[in-house]
């Protein structure tokens, strides 16, 4: 019994960080995984977190509006391109979103070569910060996820819309949860409810995202784990489970 | 029913058992150190960082949260040493009896006065402190004005204990400042020995002992050094070698390994802080082990 598994309050704002997060990452992840590129998240986060750093390297203070509005234009921009890949170069596509990938990672590394902090903030863009949360930032990202939600399920994804309302998400997500857990909660449940249609595949994405939070901070809390980290891996048990019991009750009921 | 009010009787005591101690959060353990010395059994110490971790830079984990929410008295070096991750964990463990300006908030860098207070404050110069060099704890004349501070600070939070606290810090004092006139005594030979240091950590140390810095790896505070700083570094050493390289047991020691592989001068790897080395499991043998690993290598 650790001390810390009696304060279960330590992890409430980081849930409700946590579900935001996943209320946005479960319709996009599937939109993803269907247009087939994978990466696109990676990029995009890695993009959004170049932006960041690139911002803090002008010497604009983290959390700063200056610091958004660089790392959402960053986002777009990269967007865009990977959105004019998919158009001009359809067969490369994926070539090009992971050579933008490591174009933006290594050049986080270049920004940051003499900055002495410079370790902290790139494991931080990674791991994220879910754990340091307060309120005030989780109010900043509902203001930002709602009109990103309510388009979405009014307007439905667009082309280039898809790629904007994505760019605008991950900018946000990146900052709270980091690039891994980013990847994670688009990739893993849009994987695990691949058979499903409709509104079920949309429920039980939003269900498998809440339990893979819930548990991963309850995990965090008990064994006193990082929390993003922590997250990651419950969303890849859990996703995996849920992946070979809808496979398996679907086989149970049209055999094939 | 009758047992039912003897277990709540022996939950109310043991509750108060745990509630009598104060519990301390130290940033660093040299502070929990010296906080377990005053406080004795009175306290119950948690260090946030150990000797093998970088105080500059901690990863948050939930327990940290929950010692900070628990803490009747934090004691931290302060002077900007904590800046990347204190305030985000006072504010999240939102404990008013340790918020800054409370008696339960201490930083043990106001206690002293600090050297290496920079002439101009830019980023660009590294990852400097505005109000001077916090690695204080190597100067034992340092941590007596601390401990001071650390005893009137208890008593005030814990006010029924005062006296306990007052008889602790007298004892702890006459042995501390026995052991100072000791390592005063052995340390002479070490007067004017010049060093190169890794990261400057050990300014206070060298002000106590006499030690000549002669150069810093680190071309900033915090910034590994490049191959141009490395080659400049070892022409240095060619026209006016230093007689040790020193590090502290957490930094990487890639750079001090490379410059001592290119100048014969030796590497010392000192403890820093408690637990830093087999032999610092206190704050005497801290001492102890440091002068007795730089003896080794004095001219």
């Amino acid at each position: 019994m650790t001390p810390a598994g009696l304060e279960l309050d330590i992890i409430g704002v980081p849930l409700l960080a946590g579900l935001l997060v996943v209320a946005t990452h479960i319709p996009l992840g599937r939109e993803v995984l269907r247009r087939g590129i994978i990466f696109i998240d990676l990029a995009v986060a890695q993009i959004a977190g170049l932006g960041v750093i690139a911002a803090l390297a002008f010497g604009w203070e983290m959390g700063g509006w200056q610091v958004q509005v660089i790392a959402a234009g960053s986002a777009l921009l990269g967007a865009t391109l990977i959105r004019g890949f998919e158009r001009f170069w359809p067969e490369i596509q994926e070539a090009l979103i992971g050579i933008t990938f490591v174009l933006a990672a290594a050049g986080g590394l270049l920004l940051l070569a003499g900055n002495p902090h410079g370790a902290e903030h790139l494991s931080d863009l990674l791991a994220g910060q879910l754990l340091w949360v307060d309120i005030d930032q989780l109010i900043a990202v509902a203001m930002v996820y709602l009109p990103v939600l309510l388009i979405w399920y009014w307007l439905g994804p667009g082309r280039l819309r898809f790629y904007l309302l994505f760019a605008v998400t991950v900018t946000v997500s990146v900052q709270l949860v980091g690039v891994y857990l980013v990847f994670s909660s688009l990739i893993i449940p849009a994987v695990a409810i691949r058979r499903l249609q409709g509104i079920a595949a949309i429920v039980t994405g939003y269900g498998l995202g809440t339990v893979a939070f819930a548990g991963g901070l309850l995990c965090s809390l008990w064994f006193d784990w990082p929390a993003g980290p922590t997250v990651v891996w419950m969303l890849a048990l859990l996703g995996g489970v849920l992946g070979i019991v809808i496979s398996a009750s679907q086989r149970g009921v049209t055999p094939e | 029913m009758f047992r039912c009010i003897l277990l709540l009787g022996i939950m109310v005591a043991t509750s108060a058992t745990v509630a009598a101690e104060v519990s301390v959060f130290a940033c660093e353990p040299e502070w929990g150190a010296l906080a377990q010395e005053v406080g004795g059994n009175l306290v119950k110490v948690k260090s946030a960082t150990t000797a093998m971790q970088d105080p500059h830079h901690i990863q948050a984990r939930p327990s940290l949260i929950a010692q900070m929410r628990r803490a009747d008295l934090v004691i931290c070096t302060g002077a900007g040493l904590e800046t990347g991750w204190l305030p985000l964990l006072l504010r999240r463990a939102n404990n008013p009896r340790v918020q800054p300006g409370q008696p339960g908030y201490l930083e043990a860098a106001s206690a002293v006065s600090l050297l290496d207070r920079p002439q101009r404050l830019d980023r660009a110069e590294g990852d400097i402190h505005a109000q001077g060099n916090p690695h204080i704890q190597m100067n034992p004349h340092n941590l007596t004005a601390v401990v001071k501070l650390l005893a009137q600070r208890l008593s005030t939070i814990d006010p029924d204990n005062a006296r306990q606290y007052q008889a602790n810090l007298d004892d702890f004092l006459s042995r501390w400042q026995l052991a100072i006139d000791r390592w005063e005594q052995t340390a002479a030979p070490l007067k004017g020995m010049t060093v190169v240091v890794q990261h400057r950590s050990w300014v206070y140390l060298s002000h106590w002992l006499g030690l000549e810095q002669v150069a810093t790896i680190e071309p900033k505070p915090g910034i590994p050094p490049s191959s141009g700083d490395l080659a400049r570094l070892v022409a240095q050493m060619e026209r006016q070698p230093a007689e040790a390289i020193l590090l502290a047991a957490y930094q990487d020691d890639r750079g001090a390994t490379w410059l001592s592989e290119h100048t014969g001068i030796v590497n010392v790897e000192l403890p820093l802080t408690v637990g830093g080395s087999e032999a610092a499991q206190d704050l005497f043998g801290l001492f102890d082990d440091t002068l007795n690993k730089l003896l080794a290598v004095a001219p």
